[in-house]
């Protein structure tokens, strides 16, 4: 009865930080948050939005996250390329820009009403230059092409359905898989992050999807476009919930938007 | 073991699981206050039973295993078809109206976000056998009052009529692939897509206008859209939906909901069952609905007689989050509720029975069973954020703790004291 029993045991405690970005509170002071592309398309956003008649950011070079408009009308994040659509599907930010490509490879649950007058480039598949035009060096007559290793067989004209596994690389595995996928193919495919022009040179892929705008990096690695995949260009994505809740404000955008795409 | 849980499923505990368990119960009470009765559907089911009606997106979400006898069984995706089988095979000669209410888990196998796991719990209500704009007028309504019971302050619900499309479809005799290009031109609300489809597809000039005037069938001038639509009706079933769809409007006049309604003839993208009124419900910062439901006069008759229905679903863990974000400007802190008094019997009998008194008269108590100190049981409370402590001393003595968080002992417990407190237990946290 009167043995002591130790004290509560409480096991190693971690310190939690409840404290989250505090997402809503920042945006009150403005009434749509603008969701824009770091990179290739942020000074073509940003003087198409000027252009369509809409206050954007004074001092884009700042750290700052969240920058307001210069009326004070918008908040801006400039976001990378591939957040954007997540950003706008969940509702963090009501409208977006970025490329087709993007929001078809990453496939959220976003509102496209328009098509932008920039960024305009092709999603192509494309693979070795001296295969394609067959090399000074080696006979390419077609019994050669019949012998040929199947990975190889990427001559422009030649359906890849013919191929039997290649390896692609990629920053477009959705895309990708779907192409090929789409011609009975079963692509091995090989994700990375940038440069998948290496990817052939390197011996790591046979193939690569990317973008393609004027096919200068491509010929500089010894790559030819053997297929398009996507004609993308800018597209205004726009959340589903606020493209009701605040249809008047986003309506207006995408009025004065359309102006300068037709 | 290394404690992992599989992805998609999580552990709720604590306050989280409270609210959550307090929001559950009520919205159950909320359709129990409109005569809606509890059923409790079983978790899995045969899969041909939950499957036919679905389309593809859903089929390909749903957890499949098989049983031992071979044959393939489902967790259920949704309630709304087992709802449907119990009535169609079983209390199909029960007077109709049938109201039926529900909650719990549902598994999708989606890729988890905001607001939704691969399990995650639903509410939701049936009405069964009644044809009538009325009923599909108590859903919304129903609905809407569902919501505001949930705490959301702003919402609206998006209206739509699978007919119209589908009849406009029929009259367009479109091939599948044309189909496909309309059905992303709309579910993307996209105009070059919409562009692309009339530059590619041939149609006549009524037919043509009817398209291109989709995109202004959206909003919330609802006697507007509607005339605006039926300017362009292709055929009787087109305009028979927007002749129900008026009748569902004038129906919820009594119900004052018609300021959060917006109609939209371009909602296309929902569950393959729905034969009339569909419609989802939004809210701010949350890009998915926290709410779907519509009519589906063709599920029940899969089971057993036909009969017409309506229903709603509504996403627990997505209004969790909405009513969150919508609260983060309030400051949520300080808002845990407080723990049952810990009171220490000493190993007294007469101290138990006086504790079970107290929790009859509905005080929540947790009773010391490690036969701690006084001051063990107070470093206790201070940690698990218990706020009085009762020892017993033939009698309880009440120490509560004050504002500096120290226990100071108030004297000889008075029951008045502490239902302040305990009371407070049992009630949803302040709205």
């Amino acid at each position: 009865m009167t043995s002591k029993i130790a004290a509560p045991y409480r096991g190693p405690a971690e310190s939690i930080d409840q404290s989250q970005p505090n997402m809503v509170s920042s945006r009150t002071e403005q009434s749509l948050l603008f969701a824009l592309p770091k990179g290739r398309l942020a000074q073509d956003s940003l003087s198409f939005l000027a252009k369509a008649g809409l206050s954007i950011p004074t001092d884009t070079e700042s750290r700052k996250l969240i920058l307001p408009a210069a009326d004070g009308s918008t908040g801006f994040v400039m976001a990378k390329p591939r957040d954007v659509p997540t950003y706008v599907e969940h509702g963090a930010a009501d409208l977006g820009i970025c490329g087709l490509d993007v929001v078809r490879e990453t496939d959220r649950a976003v509102y496209e009403p328009l098509l932008l007058p920039f960024g305009h480039c092709r999603l192509s598949v494309a693979g070795p230059a001296d295969e394609a035009a067959g090399p000074p060096g080696k006979s390419s007559n077609s019994d050669d092409l019949a012998v040929k290793p199947a990975s190889s067989f990427n001559l422009p004209g030649t359906p890849l359905r013919y191929m039997s596994q290649p390896r692609i690389a990629t920053e477009y595995p959705r895309l990708t898989r779907q192409f090929f996928a789409d011609r009975g193919v079963n692509a091995e495919i090989i994700t990375l992050g940038g440069s998948v022009e290496l990817g052939p040179i390197l011996g790591l892929a046979d193939l690569i999807v990317d973008v393609v705008q004027t096919g200068t990096t491509l010929r500089m690695n010894g790559l030819v476009e053997i297929r398009t995949i996507l004609e993308s260009q800018a597209v205004l994505v726009v959340n589903r919930a606020s493209y009701q809740l605040k249809a008047a404000e986003i309506n207006r955008i995408i009025e004065r938007m359309r102006l300068l795409t037709t | 073991m290394n404690g992992h849980v599989p992805f998609g499923v999580a552990d709720y505990f604590w306050d989280e699981a409270s609210s959550r368990q307090s929001l559950l119960d009520q919205l159950m009470e909320t359709f129990r206050g409109w005569g809606y009765g509890d059923v409790i559907p079983p978790m899995f089911e045969f899969d041909s039973t939950l499957s036919a009606q679905y389309d593809d997106r859903l089929r390909s979400g749903m957890y499949r295993f098989l049983d031992r006898d071979g044959s393939t069984l489902s967790l259920r995706p949704e309630f709304t078809t087992s709802v449907a089988r119990l009535v169609g095979a079983r209390l199909h000669d029960w007077p109709m109206p049938q109201r039926f209410c529900y909650g719990g888990s549902v598994f999708r196998y989606l890729e988890p976000q905001a607001g939704r796991q691969r399990e995650f719990w639903q509410v939701g209500g049936e009405l069964i056998g009644a044809p009538s704009p009325a009923a599909d007028a108590e859903i919304l309504a129903l609905t809407a009052t569902a919501l505001k019971a949930a705490g959301l302050k702003e919402f609206r619900q998006i209206v739509g009529h699978i007919r119209y499309y589908r009849c406009l479809l029929e009259a367009l005799a479109l091939n599948p692939q044309q189909t496909q290009q309309l059905q992303w031109a709309l579910e993307r609300k996209s105009e070059p897509l919409l562009d692309d489809f009339l530059r590619d597809t041939p149609l006549r000039t009524g037919q043509r206008q009817a398209v291109e005037t989709l995109p202004q069938l959206i909003g919330g001038n609802v006697d507007g859209i509607l005339s605006l639509a039926e300017r362009h009706i292709q055929n009787r079933g087109m305009h028979e939906a927007l002749q129900n769809l008026r009748r569902i409007v004038d129906a919820l006049l009594g119900y004052d909901i018609l300021d959060s309604l917006i109609i939209d003839l371009t909602e296309i993208r929902n569950l393959g069952y729905y034969t009339g009124v569909s419609f989802e419900a939004i809210t701010p910062g949350l890009g998915t609905a926290v709410a779907s439901g519509g009519r589906y006069d063709d599920l029940v008759g899969r089971f057993g007689p036909s009969q017409p229905a309506v229903g709603v679903a509504l996403g627990v863990d997505r209004l969790l989050v909405a009513r969150q974000r919508q609260d983060e400007a309030d400051a949520a802190n300080g808002r845990r509720r407080p723990q049952a008094a810990l009171a220490l019997s000493h190993g007294s009998p007469d101290a138990l029975a006086q504790v079970q008194k107290l929790r009859q008269a509905g005080l929540h108590i947790q009773v010391d069973v490690n036969n701690w100190t006084v001051d063990s049981a107070i470093a206790y409370a201070a940690e698990t954020d218990v706020r009085d402590v009762l020892v017993w001393e033939d009698g309880f003595q009440h120490h509560r703790r004050d504002d500096q968080g120290d226990y100071v002992l108030l004297g000889q417990l008075e029951e008045s004291r502490l239902s302040g407190w305990t009371a407070a237990c049992r009630e949803e946290l302040p709205t």
